[in-house]
């Protein structure tokens, strides 16, 4: 089977996390007015800006904090097409991977 | 043959406009069918000045039975307790709804306004709104809670911002025709009938809502509008899903969240700014869960409706 173009962007987002990629996991916002002000920081980065998008965002190839969280059970994963939902990432993603917008 | 007299205090009409919208029974229904003599009502009344005045003060001395007292809008209560700020017929509004209130068989709050204050009684609330027997969640409101009305019933609560016009139309038949004794009301005196159920009940993004899977945009036809949009049909206690607006349709199914408007806290947080149509969170987390449902439960839940999620779930589909 060919691969896709989520594939391929899949495989560079997870090549560029494994390079050691240093992304902003902390502070995880704690209320919606934090949340919002990541969602601000994400709008102003030009739409190409794929490394900009994994470090704001504070994406990690692995499960994160006390409660190992993941992408899994995030409410913006799209389990069928391994993907981030939420508009300002829209990305292909791994299910085992997480970053500071994570909700439920 | 009950006689109906319908008054509007802090209103925007709106309620008044649903009622005349009834279909199941129309408000014609209720005087051709149903036997009901609308006395007076903003929109439909004849009566002006003096008139109106000598009606009033018929239906309180007794010389006009008044069987049941509609009243719609706050109580307003401004400047400094006087009601001054809303007079009609020569007094203060407020003087009229307690001596009307006093003589009515029955007493039928219409809408939030009415029944705990809605969008006037907001902080700061600087018309001093209140709601007949409710001002938000407290019991008391302009009335008192101890308030009965001659029938021996507290105010019959209808909210909604505005109420479904058949919410209103069946209430009133139901207290017209001597059936008010089978209205079971529950801790905020609405109808359970219409109720006891939430606005989830009926939702056709449930499926959504199961396998979590999140609308992240308004009129988005896949996903629950309740992770990302605020959406408050876990914990509303309406039948907005059983009984449809115009019989076809409601605010989820159009792609709308609940906004919660039956509920006394309506409208939420104040609406502080980033509160509407948004999630509230804690550490990802909703502060408001579904009524029932703990934390724990929550992420238990959501980690396995993922897993099980079927790939149709993450499609676009009809939901209207």
């Amino acid at each position: 089977m060919s691969k896709t173009d989520d594939d391929m962007l899949r495989e560079k987002i997870a090549k560029i996390l494994g390079n050691g990629l240093e992304t902003q996991t902390e502070p995880f916002p704690e209320d919606h007015n934090q949340f919002d002000e990541v969602l601000r920081e994400l709008r102003q980065l030009p739409s190409d800006d794929l490394e900009g998008k994994l470090v704001v965002s504070g994406f990690v190839d692995h499960p994160y904090g006390d409660e190992q969280q993941r992408c899994l059970e995030c409410m913006y994963y799209l389990v069928h097409r391994r993907w981030c939902d939420l508009p300002e990432l829209a990305v292909p993603v791994e299910p085992e991977w997480w970053c500071r917008l994570w909700r439920i | 043959m009950a006689n109906l007299l319908w008054l509007q205090g802090g209103a925007c009409s709106g309620n008044t406009m649903s009622f005349l919208n009834a279909e199941e029974p129309s408000a014609c229904d209720l005087v051709t069918d149903f036997g009901i003599n609308v006395l007076w009502h903003p929109s439909l009344g004849m009566e002006l000045g003096d008139n109106l005045q000598q009606l009033l003060r018929k239906c309180i001395s007794g010389e006009i039975k008044l069987d049941i007292f509609v009243f719609e809008g706050t109580v307003v209560n401004a400047p400094n307790g006087t009601g001054e700020w809303n007079r009609f017929a020569g007094r203060p509004m407020r003087d009229w709804v307690r001596e009307l209130s006093d003589a009515a068989d029955f007493v039928v709050a219409i809408g939030d306004c009415a029944t705990w204050g809605g969008i006037p009684a907001t902080a700061p609330n600087p018309s001093e709104s209140q709601g007949l027997q409710f001002l938000k969640r407290g019991h008391g409101g302009y009335l008192g809670a101890e308030f009965k009305s001659k029938a021996g019933l507290p105010v019959i609560n209808i909210p909604g911002c505005p109420a479904h016009p058949d919410w209103v139309t069946q209430i009133l038949v139901a207290v017209a025709t001597g059936r008010a004794g089978d209205l079971a009301l529950d801790e905020f005196q609405r109808p359970k009938t219409f109720f006891q159920s939430f606005t989830q009940t009926g939702c056709t993004r449930n499926m959504h809502f199961a396998y979590k899977v999140s609308a992240t945009e308004f009129g988005q036809r896949k996903g629950c509008l309740f992770y990302d949009l605020g959406c408050r049909g876990p914990m509303t206690h309406s039948p907005c899903n059983r009984i449809l607006w115009n019989r076809v349709s409601s605010k989820t199914r159009a792609g709308m969240p609940c906004m919660g408007c039956t509920e006394p806290e309506f409208p939420f947080f104040d609406l502080a700014p980033g509160t509407v149509f948004k999630t509230q969170t804690v550490m990802g987390v909703p502060k408001e869960l579904p009524e029932g449902v703990d934390k724990t439960g929550y992420i238990k839940l959501t980690g396995a409706a993922k897993a099980a999620a079927p790939a149709w779930a993450e499609q676009d589909i009809f939901v209207v």
